[in-house]
């Protein structure tokens, strides 16, 4: 109806006219963040923090499974056999052992294999070599579990040629509890500083929406809809959000960077060649995507209860 | 044709005010008039009922033979958009320079930007803004502002163009002035309702002339009435 009187020639076409609005908007928000560029960085930073703990205690925990896998190797339940059980016996249990059906695979170190390995790590060549031709290695089955390792080393322990039987499974359990729990740590803090973020994007458009309130009359009296009045609004908060995404990765990178050394030379003190992950280029876009879509759900919220607080009765 | 009809139009406000009381009234296609009463005679409020920032408590205002009551959600946007407004204090967006101000009725028509470009021009020659289209409204004086405020309104040729005591802030010459350019829009085919107190002003117009006091539509004095004096 509105467009009696205008030749509707000179209109664009609905696609063209969403896509100008689109335009308009996106322009206008972009105009509002820099005519306060500190007001926006604030707002960006505090943003940015509250993305920046759960998303870094995720890597870490990353890290740390990363890190347990590597030693997977204490599944394994290793049992050492009796000083008197000979070659033959122990090579024979190995082959029932192997038979059995929670057992995967089971690897038979003599004590001159044993000798040998403690020989090429090195750290005991002094002892060794006291020891001479005397080798008091008994031998050793590496049992892998095919199912539930604590009932295996049990039956193991029962076996009348087994002198120790050594396994993690308590350790790897606890572990696996722990990541476990940090993970449910850091989804919580995530839906909860999440939230923060959504408020402190949703404040800032707040105060924003506060300072143009004149405006919006102006806008709604020459006849905006509310779309066309929360567009701004909602880029705005998506703007706040993409620039909060990248900040916070910028700074988990950079955490990451500062890390990568120290870490490195504390997993080589202990023999091991563990460094931090970096962070996958997927996961960082879509860390990203999401914050620019809590940005926008926040501008949202805040700008759908303004707008109706606005209307009049019964318009 | 009528572009607007009041139909004993009352309006109660939260608390038992009653702003407007049987209000009556066809504004023609094409006429301009003036509505004038002392302040608090309920002129800001029949104003808010045509461009439905209000809504009435009895009767039925029509524009275009369309009951206003009946206007909701996102038509009472898309009827706005046939209502022109001139505001006292201009209500330019002041981060807005001239041309902006002025586009903003055709952006939300959806014109296409050559147009947009083309119309505002005209219009700026029109008023007689042709060289202060890249201004902010800070830098005109209140005579330039009021003319970009009516630019805005005027921009999108509306059915109607209601005035809110346009000329209450500016000298007498000025004010003659932006009365001249109302009188020449009914000749392009958009009515005008100027509220306005100064009857001065109204009587040197010779137009017809609504009178409210307390809310009530006292008088209807057409234009022969005021040029005998």
């Amino acid at each position: 109806m509105a467009e009696a009187r205008m030749d509707v020639a000179a209109a664009s076409s609905p696609m063209g006219t969403w896509f100008d609005h689109h335009l308009y908007s996106l322009v206008a928000s972009l105009g509002r963040v820099f005519r306060k560029p500190w007001s926006a960085l604030l707002t960006v930073s505090v943003m940015a923090l509250a993305l920046a703990l759960p998303l870094g205690l995720w890597l870490v925990l990353g890290n740390v499974e990363r890190l347990a896998g590597s030693v997977e190797r204490s599944r394994e339940v290793s049992v050492f056999l009796r000083q008197d059980v000979d070659d033959a016996r122990a090579r024979q249990l190995a082959e029932e052992l192997r038979a059995q059906d929670n057992v995967a695979a089971v690897e038979h170190i003599t004590p001159e294999q044993g000798l040998a390995s403690l020989r090429e790590s090195g750290a005991l060549a002094g002892i060794i070599d006291a020891v001479g031709e005397d080798n008091p290695l008994p031998h050793l089955l590496v049992v892998a579990p095919a199912g539930d390792e604590l009932m295996l080393a049990a039956a193991l322990e029962q076996l009348p040629e087994a002198e120790l039987v050594q396994h993690d499974v308590q350790w790897r359990e606890r572990l696996d509890a722990w990541l476990r729990f940090g993970g449910r740590v850091s989804w919580l803090l995530a839906l909860l500083l999440g939230m923060g973020a959504l408020l402190v994007v949703g404040n800032t458009v707040r105060l924003d929406i506060q300072s143009r309130r004149e405006e919006i009359g102006v806008l709604q009296l020459l006849g905006a809809t509310d779309g066309f009045i929360r567009r701004p609004f909602l880029y705005l908060g998506a703007w706040y959000g993409l620039a909060a995404g990248a900040l916070a990765i910028a700074l988990l990178v950079a955490a990451g960077l500062a890390l990568r050394e120290p870490v490195a030379a504390l997993a080589a003190s202990y023999g091991s060649g563990f460094a931090l992950g970096g962070i996958d280029p997927t996961w960082a876009l879509a860390v990203i995507g999401g914050s620019t879509v809590l940005g926008w759900l926040g501008a949202g919220l805040v700008t759908g209860h303004f707008l109706r607080q606005t209307r009049p009765t019964g318009l | 044709m009528a572009v607007l009809r009041f139909d004993s139009v009352s309006k109660q406000y939260p608390g038992g005010r009653e702003a407007l009381a049987e209000v009556s009234f066809d504004v023609a296609a094409g006429e301009m008039l003036f509505l004038t009463g002392h302040s608090g005679a309920g002129k800001s409020t029949l104003l808010k009922l045509i461009h439905l920032a209000e809504r009435p408590s009895r009767g039925a205002v029509l524009f275009n033979d369309r009951n206003l009551l009946k206007v909701r959600g996102r038509r009472v946007a898309l009827h706005r958009r046939e209502v022109g407004v001139v505001f006292q204090d201009h209500r330019l967006l002041p981060d807005r320079s001239v041309f902006d101000n002025i586009a903003l009725p055709l952006i939300l028509r959806g014109l296409r930007r050559g147009e947009i470009g083309k119309r505002v021009r005209s219009v700026l020659e029109r008023l007689g803004l042709g060289d202060r289209e890249r201004a902010l409204p800070a830098q005109l004086s209140a005579g330039e502002q009021q003319r970009v405020g009516i630019a805005r309104a005027v921009v999108s040729e509306p059915r109607l163009l209601v005035a809110d005591e346009p000329t209450g802030n500016l000298d007498p010459t000025l004010s003659t002035e932006i009365m001249a350019l109302f009188a020449s829009l009914p000749e392009r085919g958009t009515s005008v309702l100027v509220a306005s107190h100064d009857l001065g002003l109204v009587k040197r117009m010779r137009k017809r002339v609504l009178v409210l006091d307390h809310g009530r539509l006292v008088d209807d004095i057409p234009p022969e009435d005021l040029a005998d004096g």
